[in-house]
């Protein structure tokens, strides 16, 4: 059993403050972290390691900082853990992120054939959700998305059953392997590394590859493979305070005068909420 | 612009204005810019001066003031010849048994909008088995054309099956922008078909426009925890794909007496091995709470934490049809759960009107709730950093305040029925 | 874990590394456990470092990156009253060329983690994320390694070295360092004020690597026995203020309004103007002096740093004596290697190159000054004043004769001090320092 993990670095949000003056977000001197998403995943796959044997590889594409994430899974039992890092790389968007690592995961599957890919259902940074099922549908892997448990492995069969969660409920789904899981929080905190892990993740050589290694050309990864650019970024203008009413001074008056304020000046607002009710198209039809 | 050692003005990044998108790393033709602590940082004493990575950058975010030379254009991957055939704004109408959810119908309404900015029309992709009158239903709502496939093959939603369906129908008919719904199943079903089709894809949009000039669209998202909104383009790919969440656009009006035309598609699909379903749960609608997905938010804040006085926020809601979310100290109180908490930690929420009741408006809070059209806040302090952002503040005692505005929003609702009925 | 080591030392701060690098180079198998995420991920204090003590442990520190904000060619002194101050200042163009790097200033998040990398290619194992919790020993009671917080998580060692900063709950478990007494520790609270590098160069009149440090007595600790600080870094400037934690908890001040205050004050409010605050910290200092200092060896350990409460309160030296304590525990480490004893005996000679260095010299010297400060409210309220009081008159050209001011003012130390009590300050105030 052969089981890859994508992992992705990203800005440690509950750090992230904000400029004051001009509502943006500071991200200069934030710490990096696994996203918790794909941490999750790691963990799901050591423990299906654990079960029914095999191994674990972990791949990120992005900076050789990114290795500290890599040796992160490592010290959770990870078997390798391969750095996809190449300036031709940088300032990839979704397509061209699962071109990269569905690339790598090739050249591992040559070594020794990928059954299951796990993903992170999504990033906290970006939260497209995109790479996973790009990556599945470059492999022509059976792709299950926002998988919240592992129900079973049949290695004999070659068959896995999950719970996924959908629209208004979950089903729980046989499918066969090879498959790609994007998987949601619910699966399961990753464990506390022990002290031989971490030992082992601090002195494991991490492997790195370059786009040359895992055959793309740099036309088609990378900022020149992504269809889509970034025009421009901006910060939402901050929100101004509007009037105060205080109660101190009647607090009859001070309700009427806000209600007057709303209905007045929000009015298709109002209407809105209220049509939301569906009361106002009632009246209509009446 | 600062020197290197070796007397050579090199770039430099404004640490507080980069947003760490990495585009700049790639145009190094030196290997000279990293990333440190979240955000670029270029090495001095590597840089040469070239000035390459600053037209690349998003935000501005590079000190050089030298003359730019003249920089390529990115060579695009795919001829841009053939991009002139894509015409019409396609939605991918989401049929859940044989009705559509709502969010194809917000975004055919969207879909018109874009489309008498291009002068093209609306195209609706309805897919199944026996969703025919979806079909019709799309034309009602705005679709000028809708293209039917109907299969055996297309009975449940498998990835794989509706991915290479939604791509055959796409290749056919070659619309300039198609959007799905941000539902589970559209975000599954967009990136599979973008990914065939080779083309961009932009997840969870709050703005889409036309650019005059270049009539492209202007896909507008929230990155980040919704603090910084990026626009984004798709030049040189079609279609120009988009995925918008549910309630984010207005829902069209349903017009009976629209007329459009039907065309069906015939699915080329063979029959393949897909998962097998083992069982599905369906939840009760009412048992699941999503806050994001809320159009009102009645928010409770640490300054009324008395789980008392719940049934009255809880008839305020009622009233607005809202929803009860609450700041990050009742959470860890225990007297409300995680899914209900709005803020950095929490949940991000964009609803139409926030009323937050006792909430002091940490900025970790502000943070989460700040994309929302209308704020009211209730607060005992004049001060409150809440009261200093919301569009309405009440300043008093909220056990007296909120019966009394629960009692005039009674009194005015039963008016407000009556004048719409006249 | 079954890996066992020579050393393992705890904590991966100024003295922790140094050891470690000392060791590491002897070719003595080391181990460093460190809580935070990465070394300098737990450390809020940005600090001066002194050239020479850096250089006794690696020699080319500049040459391996060292990073250094600025080098310090100004020390300033100041003595404020609330609203006012005396400062007196020493350049040296020597500072900047010849004696370069005599003192400069790091940021110690920075500085630790390369500090630490430093260490870790010279052969030395750094485990981060992880924390002591106990000290294991063999049967004579020998401390024989440490336990972690993590699974499978016990290391063995023939020697444990303390450098676990003056909270330490390790050198309270050898059970010879004494808890920690308000009166022997300062709270010390922070504010780095982010600005750019120019205006900075500008407002302290110092080139583009240049810098200068702001030592600050007087009222500003709000009357409490503390002192303060402005250091410049490369694009922002550190300061802080400080005093002794039983008088915090007594005065009922609230920490960050003595900042507050601090920075409101017409000699440091230019400095800072239109910065912006990007973090605040607070820490504590070892203020006990000599005479709080625990036993330094045991069987099979040492203490180093602030864990031995190591601070020279007068110079605000810390990390010099936390670097010198590291070095020669590794050295005394070496000699118990040769000699194969790591008994209390063994591991001795750590104690007599402190004796003989310049690190309990210091300590013993100013082993007075902390309860001379403490003693001696009066420096951080009435002389002040009065020192206030004197300068304005002085300086007040409002036609009243200078013979007429002095009286005056010597009418107002009467008043407030008494002259008597002045001498017997200055008095005490020079034997605490002799």
């Amino acid at each position: 059993m052969h089981i890859v993990c994508c992992i992705k670095q990203v800005p440690d949000t509950t750090q992230v403050k904000i400029d004051p003056v001009t509502n943006t977000l500071i991200r200069a001197g934030v710490a990096s972290i696994t996203n918790p998403y794909d941490l999750v995943g790691v963990e799901a796959a050591i423990k299906l390691k654990e079960k029914y044997g095999g191994k674990v590889s972990v791949i990120t594409m992005g900076i050789p900082a990114a290795k500290v994430q890599l040796r992160e899974c490592l010290s959770l039992g990870a078997t390798q853990a391969v750095l996809i890092s190449d300036r031709f790389l940088a300032g990839a968007d979704t397509l061209a992120t699962s071109l990269t690592l569905s690339s790598a995961i090739l050249k591992l599957h040559a070594d020794d054939p990928v059954q299951i890919v796990i993903c992170g259902k999504q990033a906290i940074d970006g939260d497209t959700a995109q790479v996973g099922p790009g990556i599945a549908t470059r492999l022509g892997f059976t792709q299950l998305t926002y998988v919240s448990e592992i129900i079973s492995l049949d290695k004999e069969k070659g068959l896995i059953t999950v719970r996924r969660e959908i629209e208004g409920g979950s089903q729980v789904v046989e499918a066969k392997l090879p498959v790609l899981l994007t998987v949601e929080l619910e699966l399961g905190a990753p464990r506390y590394a022990s002290l031989p892990g971490l030992v082992r993740a601090i002195r494991e050589k991490i492997e790195t590859w370059t786009a040359k290694e895992i055959e793309t050309p740099p036309e088609i990864v990378g900022l020149k493979g992504s269809p889509t650019s970034v025009r421009t970024i901006f910060a939402p203008p901050p929100r101004k305070g509007g009037p105060v009413f205080e109660s101190s001074s009647g607090l009859e008056k001070a309700v009427d005068s806000l209600l007057n304020e709303l209905f007045e000046k929000e009015s298709l607002l109002v209407q809105e909420i209220i049509k939301v009710d569906g009361k106002v198209e009632h009246a209509k039809e009446q | 612009m600062p020197k290197n050692s070796k007397g050579r003005e090199v770039a430099e990044i404004i640490r507080k204005k980069c947003s760490g998108c990495h585009a700049c790393i790639g145009e190094c033709p030196v290997d000279a810019i990293d990333i440190v602590d979240s955000v670029v940082f270029i090495e001095p004493e590597k840089c040469i001066g070239c000035g390459k990575c600053v037209p690349v950058c998003p935000t501005d975010s590079i000190l050089f003031n030298k003359p730019l030379k003249k920089v390529s254009e990115a060579v695009p991957t795919k001829s841009t010849s053939g991009i002139s055939e894509y015409k019409g704004v396609a939605v991918y109408i989401e049929a859940r048994g044989n009705v559509a959810a709502d969010v194809s119908w917000e975004l055919v309404g969207k879909a018109r909008e874009l489309a008498a900015k291009l002068d093209t029309q609306v195209y609706g992709f309805v897919l199944g088995q026996n969703v025919a009158n979806i079909a019709h239903e799309a034309v009602y709502y705005g679709c000028d054309k809708v293209y039917l496939m109907e299969s055996p093959l297309l009975q449940t939603y498998f990835s794989r099956v509706y991915g290479k369906a939604l791509t055959q129908l796409t290749n056919e008919v070659k619309p300039g922008i198609m959007l799905v719904g941000a539902t589970s199943l559209g975000r599954d079903l967009a990136s599979v078909v973008a990914t065939h089709l080779k083309t961009g894809l932009t997840a969870d949009c709050t703005g889409l426009d036309i650019d005059p000039n270049e009539k492209l669209l202007l896909m507008t998202r929230p990155t980040f925890g919704g603090n910084i909104m990026a626009t984004i383009l798709c030049r040189n790919h079609r279609p120009q794909m988009s995925t918008v969440r549910p309630k984010v656009m207005r829902m069209p009006s349903r017009d009976l007496t629209r007329k459009g035309e039907i065309i069906e598609v015939k699915f080329n699909g063979k029959v393949e091995e897909v998962p097998r379903i083992i069982e599905t749960i369906t939840l009760d609608p009412s048992s699941i709470i999503d806050i994001t997905h809320s159009p009102v938010l009645v928010v409770i804040g640490k300054g009324a934490c008395d789980s008392r006085d719940f049934s009255m926020f809880e008839e305020l809601a009622g009233l607005l049809n809202g929803t009860i979310a609450c700041s990050r100290p009742l959470v860890e109180a225990g007297i409300l759960p995680y899914a209900r908490q709005v803020g950095q930690t929490g949940k991000t929420v964009a609803p139409k009107l926030y009323i937050g009741i006792g909430v002091s408006g940490a900025v970790q809070h502000l943070v989460g709730m700040q994309s929302s059209e209308k704020v009211i806040a209730i607060n005992a302090d004049r001060n409150a950093a809440m009261v200093k952002v919301a569009d309405y503040s009440l300043v008093g005692e909220y056990q007296k305040v909120v019966p009394e505005l629960i009692r005039g929003l009674k009194a005015r609702t039963a008016n407000f029925q009556f004048q719409g009925a006249k | 874990m079954n890996e066992a080591f020579e050393v393992i030392v705890v904590g991966g701060g100024p003295a922790g590394i140094s050891a470690a690098c000392v060791l590491a180079d002897a070719g003595i198998k080391t181990v460093v456990i460190e809580r935070g995420e990465s070394p300098g991920a737990k450390n809020t204090s940005g600090g001066v470092l002194y050239g020479y003590n850096l250089a006794q442990i690696l020699p080319d520190y500049i040459k391996r990156g060292c990073p250094v904000e600025r080098n310090i060619v100004e020390s300033r002194i100041w003595y404020l009253s609330k609203t006012a101050g005396y400062s007196i200042g020493y350049r040296d163009s020597i500072f900047a060329a010849e004696r370069k790097h005599n003192v400069f200033t790091v940021g110690r998040a920075r500085f630790d983690r390369w500090f630490a990398t430093q260490a870790k290619q010279k052969g030395c194992l750094i485990i981060p994320g992880t924390t002591v919790i106990d000290l294991l020993r063999d049967a004579d009671g020998k401390v024989s390694g440490v336990a972690t917080n993590r699974q499978d998580g016990e290391i063995r060692a023939k020697v444990v070295l303390l450098a676990d900063g003056i909270n330490s709950a390790l050198a309270a478990k050898t059970g010879f360092r004494k808890d920690v007494h308000p009166e022997h520790v300062a709270l010390a609270v922070k504010e780095t004020i982010e600005l750019d590098p120019q205006i900075i160069e500008q407002r302290f009149a110092v080139s583009s690597e240049d810098g200068v440090t702001t030592e600050v007595l007087g009222e500003m600790s709000g009357g409490m026995d503390g002192v303060a600080i402005i250091y410049t870094n490369k694009s922002s400037i550190s300061i802080a203020v400080g005093a002794n934690l039983a008088q915090f908890a007594k005065t009922k001040i609230k920490p960050y309004e003595l900042l507050e205050a601090y920075k409101q004050h017409p000699m440091v409010s230019p400095l800072i103007a239109g910065g912006k605050p990007i973090e605040y910290t607070a820490h504590w200092l070892s203020e006990g002096g000599y005479d709080t200092i625990p036993q330094l060896v045991g069987d099979g350990y040492l203490i180093t740093g602030d864990s031995a409460m190591l601070f020279n309160a007068l110079h605000r030296e810390g990390h010099n004596l936390a670097m010198a304590s590291g070095k020669m525990a590794a050295e005394a480490i070496q000699e118990a290697v040769k000699a194969g004893d790591f008994t209390r005996n063994g591991l001795s000679s750590y104690v007599r190159k402190m004796q003989e260095s310049f690190v309990m010299k210091d300590m013993k010297k100013y082993r007075r000054f902390g309860s001379f400060l403490f003693g001696t409210p009066q420096v951080f309220n009435e002389l002040p004043q009065v020192a206030q009081f004197a300068a304005r008159e002085m300086l007040t050209v409002d036609g009243v004769h200078k013979k007429q001011k002095q009286k005056l003012i010597m009418a107002e130390i009467r008043r407030k001090v008494g002259l008597l009590n002045i001498a017997r300050i200055a008095l005490r105030g020079f034997r605490a320092v002799r």
